[in-house]
């Protein structure tokens, strides 16, 4: 079935032109007329403007139009698109829809391109506009097709994202998320040719396509990133990760509307995504320590950077967090598979459980993390050892209490899981900042990993290594309650 | 069940603190029409959604026409049209757009004919250029049933389809399922309100507590039936009714009430039309004779499937 034949798409369509594009084209073509009138009034005075060049003028006002290209495109077509999902669920039209004949692919494509067409509309105008803008300023066209590809890409990688919100949440929640994401992404910034999320992100391949050889924001935005010592572009990165786990997004999303009861994620597609994402991460860091961590490369290059790896160990646990919630089945879907294939016993279990994807993630970002202590492993095996035996635990805790809590506590989880988390991690912060008590900070669960990757020089490796020990006594015991919570359903269920 | 239209067999949904669906059985054939009973609660709805494929079950199997839904669930679809109790419509579409929305879904040829066959079908030619938000909650009923008739379903599941309507909107519901009925559709349809079923139901399913506790032609439910209350009035007063009903063994608790009366009858039914006939032949002028309450009613008040009514 063609796009144009896609009633899903149609629909949309009919419902996005009922709903009046012509007040949004308008918003859109005067945003870039009044850029492209800035331009001009530039090239007939220039002593009015404080541009040192035209070609930063019309630098400037180009970028004014993809700044609003990308807030119309990516921001606001992912919300609509999560709304208009979120709406057609709450209302019983998804439910409707799958029942007819539609692949569950052309429904997720409908979805995809549908609701978001007066944001195609208004974006279509503002880069007609920016167009001209290169055009009249001589800028090379490069210039304008890069940022377009890669604002595509990202507008239809988000599209995918958006469904994946009003598939999974509510409205409300999805503004939660995005506030998280808002307070989460500033950190990107430290590194910005080495941190992932600027790749996924366009961020750095938009604005190394504005940098010259004299821009004053340095190597940080000029020099091409590297994966592994290589120099690759960064537009290609940003499409090839995007590309690749846009598959993986839809081939969650198809699956997940042909079944809604299954968990967002296969257990191996969570470990490849997994893979790929700190594999990708830890290659661009490559280049400062070369395997030499702590030890800054011979280049010298960076080594300011000393919480780096500290804060790509923090955007590993996030990652993995994320993953383990979505390949984490439901407690009520095991039960179902176990009384309709009539296993028993807890290995079945282990094996559908998010526990093991836990342990599975675990090695991989101890894999991962290696990297960087290839070749001074002898003299950094405490670092090493505590930063993986932490992510360990984390992964660990973060999965058996996920599933204890959906065994334990059912609708009310989500509210006893914030609970425990809290209870690991943030309450020693706060005790630790009442009672003036830096010891009580670092017994948090989340604290060894850090402490070890950024306070290298001179961490307390005895209380490092107990703290440690007893986070994996927490492990010991949530296992055991863990596993008597699946007992108890596996003999209800028989 | 190999001639069966509809063959659920075994079939079971668990929640995570009820079985919903327990071993429900049941087979449809051409042209039933079948009342789903059962209290509130009692798993109808489960039931219609798992057939459907919008719920997931344990274990069993449902076959539309001889596909099965774990295997064929795209020629499941094709023969089965599901219209859930609530009306799922896109608001801002006209009630013709809507239904050329599910017209292009399921590939319906000659979609503009066959959209104004379903708009008639359901009265709604007049609101053909109406947006759906503007529609009444009974039109909005029939405009869910017109969409479910688009692809000409050979099955069709309808549950609770007169919950909020109106008297009339009763009414013109209940005229429109008798068009189907007399189509030849096989129709599963659900309710606790019985007497919305009465009358077109061939079949009746009643269910309680996830479990299908009877099921079978009316007639034969009827034939089941321990006793009914039968109300019986004639046109002068006749002492020899009353006696003839004294009389007769299944008769108890006899009530008079002026001209007629009220009692329950203990028998087959082909000893309730024998009771019918003698008063007749010994020249009771009996100017009405009916069941209190209707068949379905009747058989529902004996399956025990009440404790939640």
């Amino acid at each position: 079935m063609k796009l144009f034949e896609n009633p899903i798409f149609l629909t949309h369509k009919r419902l996005v032109h009922r709903g009046g594009v012509l007040a949004a084209i308008l918003i859109a073509a005067l945003i870039g007329f009044s850029l492209l009138a800035g331009l001009v009034s530039y090239l007939a005075e220039p002593d009015d403007f404080h541009f040192s060049s035209p070609q930063e003028a019309g630098k400037t006002f180009f970028g004014w139009t993809i700044g609003a290209e990308i807030l119309v495109l990516v921001i606001g077509g992912f919300s609509r698109i999560a709304r208009a999902l979120a709406d057609d669920r709450k209302a019983g039209l998804w439910d409707s829809n799958r029942l007819t004949p539609l692949k569950p692919s052309q429904l997720v494509l409908g979805y995809w391109l549908g609701p978001a067409l007066r944001e195609f509309y208004m974006a279509g105008v503002l880069a007609g506009f920016g167009l001209i803008i290169v055009l009249a300023d001589h800028l090379p066209i490069t210039l304008w097709l890069g940022t377009q590809i890669l604002i595509a890409s990202t507008a239809l990688f988000f599209g995918l994202l958006g469904i994946l919100a009003g598939m999974a949440f509510q409205r409300s929640q999805g503004v939660l998320i995005f506030l998280v994401f808002l307070f989460a992404y500033p950190f990107s910034f430290i590194a910005p040719s080495r941190m992932l999320t600027n790749f996924l992100l366009p961020i750095y391949g938009i604005t190394n396509l504005f940098q010259t050889e004299h821009s004053n924001l340095g190597r940080d935005w000029s020099s091409p990133p590297e994966i592994f010592g290589l120099p690759i572009y960064p537009i290609l990165l940003s499409l090839g990760l995007q590309f690749i786990i846009g598959i993986f997004i839809w081939r969650a999303l198809v699956r997940k509307t042909a079944n809604p009861f299954q968990p967002l994620l296969l257990r191996w597609e969570a470990v490849v995504l997994f893979v790929i994402l700190v594999a990708s991460q830890h290659s661009l860091l490559w280049d400062l320590w070369r395997g030499h961590f702590p030890e800054a490369a011979a280049s010298g290059r960076d080594n300011e950077r000393e919480s780096l790896l500290s804060v790509v160990h923090g955007g590993t646990i996030i990652t993995g967090i994320l993953l383990l919630t979505f390949a984490s089945p439901l407690p009520e879907r095991v039960r179902v598979e176990s009384l309709r294939l009539g296993f028993k016993h807890l290995g079945a279990i282990f094996s559908r459980s998010a526990v093991s994807v836990a342990l599975v993630l675990a090695a991989i970002a101890g894999a991962a993390l290696l990297t960087q202590f290839a070749f001074s492993l002898a003299g950094s095996i405490r670092i090493y050892a505590v930063a993986t035996v932490n992510l360990a635990e984390i992964f660990l805790v973060f999965a058996l209490l996920l599933e204890f809590c959906r065994l334990r506590h059912k609708r009310r989880a989500l509210g006893f899981m914030a609970f425990w988390l809290f209870l690991l991690c943030i309450i020693p912060f706060i005790l630790g900042g009442v009672l003036s008590s830096e010891t009580l900070a670092r017994i948090s669960l989340l604290s060894p990993g850090f402490i070890a990757l950024s306070d290298r020089n001179n961490p307390d490796w005895q209380l490092l290594f107990y703290t440690v020990l007893a986070h994996f006594g927490v492990v010991v015991l949530l296992f055991i309650a863990w596993q008597r919570q699946w007992k108890r359903l596996l003999e209800k269920a028989h | 069940m190999p001639d069966s239209l509809l063959a659920i067999e075994r079939l079971r949904v668990d929640f995570p603190e009820v079985v919903a669906v327990n071993d429900l059985s049941l087979a449809l054939d051409p042209g039933d029409v079948c009342g789903l009973i059962g209290p509130n609660g009692a798993g109808k709805t489960t039931t219609m959604r798992a057939i459907s494929g919008l719920q997931e079950f344990t274990r069993g199997s449902v076959k539309v026409g001889g596909h099965e839904l774990s295997s064929e669930p795209d020629e499941l679809k094709k023969r089965l049209g599901f219209m859930p109790d609530f009306c799922p419509t896109y608001d801002q579409l006209t009630t013709s757009e809507f239904l050329e929305h599910f017209a292009r879904a399921f590939d319906v040829p000659d979609r503009a004919k066959r959209i104004n066959d379903c708009l008639e079908l359901t009265w709604l030619t007049d609101k053909r250029h109406s947006l759906c938000e503007e529609l009444s909650r009974g039109m909005k009923q029939r405009l869910v049933l017109a969409k479910t008739l688009l692809p000409d379903p050979q099955v069709l599941l309808l549950d609770e389809p007169a919950s909020g309507l109106d008297p009339l909107g009763r009414i013109e519901l209940r005229k429109i399922l008798l068009q189907l009925h007399d189509a030849g559709k096989t129709v599963l349809i659900s309710s606790h309100i019985l007497s919305e079923l009465s009358g077109f139901c061939n079949k009746a399913a009643i269910m309680e507590r996830g479990k299908l506790v009877k099921f079978g032609t009316i007639t034969e439910l009827g034939a089941q039936m321990g006793k009914r209350r039968m109300s019986v009035k004639w046109r002068v007063a006749e002492n020899g009714a009353l006696q003839i009903l004294n009389a007769h063994r299944a008769v108890k608790n006899l009530e008079t009430a002026g001209l007629g009366a009220a009692f329950d009858f203990e028998g087959e039914p082909d000893a309730l039309d024998d009771l019918l006939k003698t008063l007749v032949v010994q020249g009771v002028r009996v100017c009405e004779w009916r069941g209190v309450g209707d068949d379905l009613e009747q058989i529902f008040l004996q399956s025990g499937a009440k404790e939640l009514m």
